[in-house]
């Protein structure tokens, strides 16, 4: 018995040590870590929603059932069979004081069986099916832990099944191995993955952090997104050693669909790998390293993005791969200035004349020619919905459709509106994709002042990026205005019996955009206007699996490698077989009716505004 | 070497010319600034020059006190001292500018001042010659290329498809045209740096010009709608037959 | 009261000059340096081998004459600079209408124009190109030959040599036919059909400022205020909006042919035939009939 116990605690202490050596080193890291540019503590009861839903529930790994349940039944049994450590340990030392429950045994007998079956199907996933999400990934290590896993749980059963002490050693050393294998492998995710759900964003997904220009810090001090591994956030590490390279942000990617270089995966394992390599250096202080873009062709997956956040949306440890990306942008473009040049002339515009097209701002109301819209002139008194028309619908002809049915509905609906015109700049979201946050900044800064100055509180937008941008952001700014997309306005007005369409026959198929439905949760109201207005069939890939129309991170003003974005989402539009592509985004509108007319399609893209002012017409 | 740039603030017009109700000015209520593209390549131009050799920039503009935003832009692309003559923003003439810049030009006593070929707004083609003729210095004008050389400048001016080479000592004057360089996109600490610079403000004497702008005026267009042959790809026949009608096809 | 008119040639601008110059004084009398230009008129021909500007400008000073006009070329331009200096007289570049003391000229490369008021004994002006119809022929020019008398440092600027370019292709100034591209055309590759078109027609390419910026094109395509000038019989631009800017570049087009996609863009104001579109796919379309055309005769 004391033999017993002297071994098993000498095994115990070494594991222990090897577990913590490496524990404080990760601790160290992330202590390291550069603050996040937001509040992670606040929203209490909907990070505890997120912990249950997502850790304990297994939510969105049960998205797909096969590997939910495979992975479910390892996750629940591992939380089941925890005492069963300890009883074993008991065992091995005096097997006489071991509890003997026979319940507890039966349970764990049947959780060890579902490991079983879950190693088996994982097996079974990795080898015969052998999906394209795991193209990249470590698939070695994977085995590794499975048999690992199979290991455990077999000699707890054999252990029940014969009560030999030599499985109780068995299945106490291999447990103690796998703990101090455990933080040098991705199974760290056991241990980071509850952490890393509960700090993520609760709401206002498409909120991205902000950084700090004021006078007051010095610029040593200051972060210009991800330079060096000194400028990553406690965050993204945290992102880093949750990812168990699963690959499903992989198959969510649009730009990994259509051939790109970028996977998001790619992306954290790339981060992950640089931290390891080049983090223990930088924590001996003085550190002159290389940007982590330079490696694992991160900075040309960077600019493939388009933040669409589909990778986000299907990470099961709620790593948020948009972060890590932005900010590599930041540095590229802030402090390198190195980006792609075509987007140059974006950025030049959008700093000096207000808008990304380049044109006059005195020229923004043009669009409202002919139409009774009210300018709101300095000194106006504040109407009851500012409507936001954005800079597409300003300035671009076949976005502006949409800015003249939303005006002429709103006045029909008796609604009292008035725009910006000149006032309205940029908001400055293809600058903050783009990653000069620098710009955005000011751009925020200056329409907070005007919007206040105004009397500003209520903001109806047109455009879903202008939307999450004034409502998701500009509270950093001190900007706080209650802000609705426009289908929600309108569908509002249609169920309040002040708009009256009548539906047609023609068959719509909706597009949700990837920043409204994804990023804000506006899904419905959409749904609700093609009601009305039509007969709605659907895509496969809608709501919050949304495929994107590839405008998104800026990349409207961007070059694509790889094949389009918006003709793949336009093919699977077409299958449905609908007449109308229903949209509620001027960049969707534009990128879609493009990819329709260059695979030489049949089928009309336009705004839900639109089709609700035909059908409104209709009537009369 | 210290060079030394003369800039001029300007509006971003975009496809329409707006007029203040006098008359003397443009509307630049919603315009953005900037200054003329063939300074801004010669701001550029200046900061290559003195990264390569050593030295300094300054950069001098005549202009109302907004001016200063322009003159830190210059130096969040790598100048190290501005001066602001500063006007009420009335209109100046030539002769006006170049006395109020001769006055510091020669205090500084640069090596070599640089000025846009012409500005955006005015295009008098005038004021880098008069700044010259008062400091007693070569002048080579519309430049597309620039080197220092043995305590020299070599310099190309474009003349067609071919290309003018001078030779001239320092200290001398030059002017630049849009081209002689790509400017670099100034990084944001670049920016913050020129945040916290100093700005030094003078206040020129102005003169009565001679060159007396009485009025602005919009130039009719062509009076005429454009006569639309078509609409996408099945245009293609009427604009051929246009190309035909014009003798080119 | 002596009127001159300062010639570079008997081109096209040249004659302009010498049209403008005539109406204001019947007996106006040339300057050139160099060659003579073919105009029937009165030559002062100064001796001086090779460009350089502050000599020639000292030359046309030693006439004493009280009103200079020139081309207002780049050399027009800078000569009669340094002239006025020498004159002590105020100059006006660009200009395209003049009455007694008032001149109309040109701001913003001709997209606004100025009403100006000259004050001063001497006053020397350039003539806006393409602003005056030629009323002058070209003839057998009275020559007067006659050495200048320099100051010091009046030849330390001048032309050492000239370095021809090897540009292939035909030269965007020069062109009879220029097909441009802008943002509506997307990117570098996109430029293809332009060539291709432009292949087809002996056209020269050329772009905005924003495809400069963009990195698509060099800054000898660009066609602006700030680029180069032309004046073809034939301007294409596609995909181009229309900024002030550009179209200063653009103003001596004979016939603007604008393809675009939006029907309010600013350069339908300035356009003669408009199509409506995408860029990329109209362009092509036209390739392929004026193939099919000339494949026919």
């Amino acid at each position: 018995m004391i033999a017993s116990a002297l071994a098993l605690a000498a095994a115990i202490a070494v594991a222990g040590a090897l577990f913590a050596r490496r524990v404080l080193l990760l601790s160290r890291l992330v202590r390291m870590g550069r603050p996040s540019g937001i509040d992670r503590t606040d929203d209490v009861p909907e990070r505890v929603r997120s912990e249950a839903v997502v850790v304990v529930g297994q939510r969105k790994l049960l998205q797909r059932l096969i590997p939910g349940l495979m992975h479910a039944f390892i996750f629940w049994a591992f939380i089941v069979l925890f005492p069963a450590i300890f009883i074993a340990m008991i065992e091995i030392v005096d097997p006489d004081s071991a509890p003997d429950w026979g319940w507890y045994d039966a349970l764990s007998d049947v959780f060890c069986v579902l490991a079983l079956i879950g190693v088996a199907t994982a097996f079974y996933i990795r080898k015969v099916v052998r999906p394209r999400r795991f193209e990249g990934s470590h698939l070695g290590e994977a085995d590794l832990i499975l048999l690992w896993i199979a290991g455990i749980v077999s000699t707890l059963l054999a252990l029940h099944a014969t009560d030999e002490r030599a499985f109780a050693w068995a299945h106490v050393l291999l447990i103690l191995g796998f703990l101090a294998y455990l933080p040098h492998s991705k199974h760290l995710h056991i241990a980071t993955a509850a952490i890393n759900v509960y700090f993520g964003r609760t709401r206002s997904r498409g909120r991205l952090e902000p950084l700090k220009f004021d006078d007051e810090t010095p610029e040593e001090e200051m972060r210009f997104g991800v330079g060096t591994v000194e400028d990553l956030t406690w965050k993204q590490m945290m992102d880093a050693f949750s990812c168990t390279e699963c690959g499903r942000c992989q198959d969510a990617c649009p730009a990994f669909a259509t051939g790109k270089v970028l996977s998001p995966k790619l992306v954290i394992m790339g981060m992950r790998d640089h931290l390891f390599a080049e983090g223990p250096k930088a924590l001996e202080g003085e550190y002159e390293g290389p940007l982590v873009a330079e490696t694992a062709q991160l900075e040309e997956m960077a600019w493939d993005c388009v933040t669409c956040g589909a990778c986000v949306q299907a990470c099961p440890v709620n790593i948020e791969h948009i972060d890590h990306i932005v900010d590599l942008r930041r540095h590229l473009v802030m402090v390198e200035s190195r980006f792609p040049s075509e987007a140059e002339p974006m950025l030049r515009d959008v700093e000096r004349q207000g808008n990304p097209w380049g044109k006059p701002q005195a020229e923004r109301a043009d669009w409202a020619e002919g139409l009774d819209v009210r300018v709101l002139e300095p000194g106006d008194p504040a109407p009851e919905v500012l409507y936001w028309v954005g800079c597409a619908a300003s300035y671009d002809e076949r976005a502006r459709e949409s800015a003249r049915s939303t005006a002429k509905l709103l006045a029909a609906a008796g609604v009292d509106f008035a725009i910006l015109g000149p006032r309205e700049s940029c908001t400055g979201d293809p600058a903050r994709r783009m990653g000069n946050e620098f710009v955005f900044q000011a751009y925020a800064e200056q329409n907070v002042a005007t919007l206040d100055e105004a009397g500003v509180t209520k903001i109806v937008a047109s455009c879903p990026h202008c939307f999450n941008t004034l409502a998701g952001e500009y509270p950093d700014f001190g900007g706080r205005y209650e802000v609705v997309h426009h289908t929600e306005l309108l569908a509002e007005l249609v169920r309040d019996g002040r708009l009256a369409p009548t539906a047609s026959e023609q068959t719509i198929t909706y597009h949700d955009s990837c920043y409204l439905a994804r990023h804000n949760d506006v899904r419905a109201q959409p749904r609700e206007l093609a009601a009305a207005v039509g007969r709605p069939v659907e895509m496969e890939r809608r709501e919050k699996q949304t495929f994107c129309c590839g405008a998104g991170g800026a990349h409207m003003w961007m070059e694509e490698n790889g094949s389009p974005i918006n003709e793949e989402r336009v093919r699977e539009a077409a299958e449905t077989g609908a007449e109308t592509l229903a949209v509620a985004c001027p960049f969707c509108t534009v990128m879609l009716d493009d990819g329709v007319r260059s695979s030489g399609r049949d089928m009309r893209v336009v705004d839900l505004s639109t089709l609700l002012a035909e059908a409104v017409d209709q009537r009369e | 070497m210290n060079i030394l740039v003369c800039v001029k603030r300007v509006p971003l017009t975009g496809g329409k010319m707006v007029l203040t109700a006098d008359e003397r000015a443009i509307e630049t209520r919603h315009l953005g600034f900037t200054i003329s593209p063939h300074e801004e390549c010669g701001v550029e131009e200046a900061v290559r020059i003195v990264e390569a050799g050593g030295g300094s920039v300054t950069v001098v503009t005549l202009g109302p006190p907004e001016a200063e935003e322009q003159l830190r832009d210059t130096l969040a692309i790598g100048a190290d001292r501005a001066i602001l003559l500063e006007t009420d923003g009335g209109d100046w003439d030539p002769e006006a500018t170049a006395a109020a810049l001769v006055e510091v030009i020669a205090a500084e006593n640069p090596d070599l001042v640089i000025f846009g070929n012409e500005s955006a707004d005015a295009g008098g083609f005038q004021v880098g010659i008069r700044v010259a003729h008062a400091l007693g210095r070569p002048i080579v004008t519309g430049l597309k290329a620039l080197a220092v050389e043995d305590g020299g400048l070599r310099c190309e001016q474009e003349v067609g498809s071919a290309r003018d080479v001078y030779r001239v000592p320092l200290p001398a004057v030059v002017t630049v045209k849009e081209g002689i360089n790509l400017p670099r996109y100034p990084s944001v600490p670049a920016k913050l740096r020129a945040r916290r610079k100093e700005v030094e403000r003078r206040t020129p004497a102005a003169r009565d010009p001679r060159l007396e702008m009485v009025r602005l005026i919009v130039p009719e267009g062509k009076g005429k709608q454009a006569e639309v042959l078509g609409e996408g790809p099945g245009a293609a026949p009427a604009v051929v037959g246009l190309l035909q009608k014009l003798g080119v096809a | 009261m002596s009127t001159l008119v300062f010639l570079e040639a008997a081109d096209d601008l040249g004659l302009q000059a010498l049209t403008f110059a005539r109406r204001l004084d019947p007996a106006v009398e040339v300057v050139a340096v160099g060659d003579a230009p073919s105009v029937a008129a009165k030559v002062h021909l100064a001796e001086i081998t090779g460009y350089a500007p502050q000599a020639w400008a000292r030359a046309i000073a030693n006439l004493g004459p009280t009103t200079v006009i020139a081309a207002g070329t780049d050399r027009g331009n800078e000569v009669l600079a340094h002239a006025a200096v020498m004159l002590d007289g105020v100059f006006a570049a660009n200009v395209i209408a003049a009455d007694g003391d008032t001149v109309t000229r040109q701001r913003w490369g001709g997209s606004l124009l100025e009403e100006a008021r000259l004050h001063g004994d001497v006053k020397l002006v350039t003539v806006a190109p393409h602003a005056v119809a030629i009323e002058e022929t070209t003839g057998e020019p009275d020559v007067q030959a006659f050495q200048p008398e320099l100051a010091a440092g009046d030849l330390i600027a001048r032309v050492a040599e000239r370095v021809e370019e090897t540009t292939a292709g035909v030269s965007l100034a020069d062109a009879p036919v220029v097909v441009s591209g802008g943002r509506g055309v997307g990117s570098a590759e996109g430029f293809a059909p332009l060539e291709e078109l432009a292949g087809l027609l002996g056209a020269a390419i050329g772009c905005s400022r924003a495809v400069t910026m963009a990195g698509w094109r060099p800054h000898t395509d660009q066609v602006g205020q700030t680029g180069t000038k032309i004046s073809p019989d034939l301007y294409i631009p596609c995909g181009i909006s229309g900024a002030t800017q550009h179209m200063a570049g653009c103003k001596g087009a004979k016939n603007l042919l604008a393809i675009n996609s939006d029907p309010e863009a600013p350069i339908m104001a300035s356009a003669d035939y408009a199509v409506i579109g995408d860029v990329l796919e109209i362009v092509p379309a036209i390739t392929a009939e004026l193939r099919r055309v000339r494949g026919l005769s």
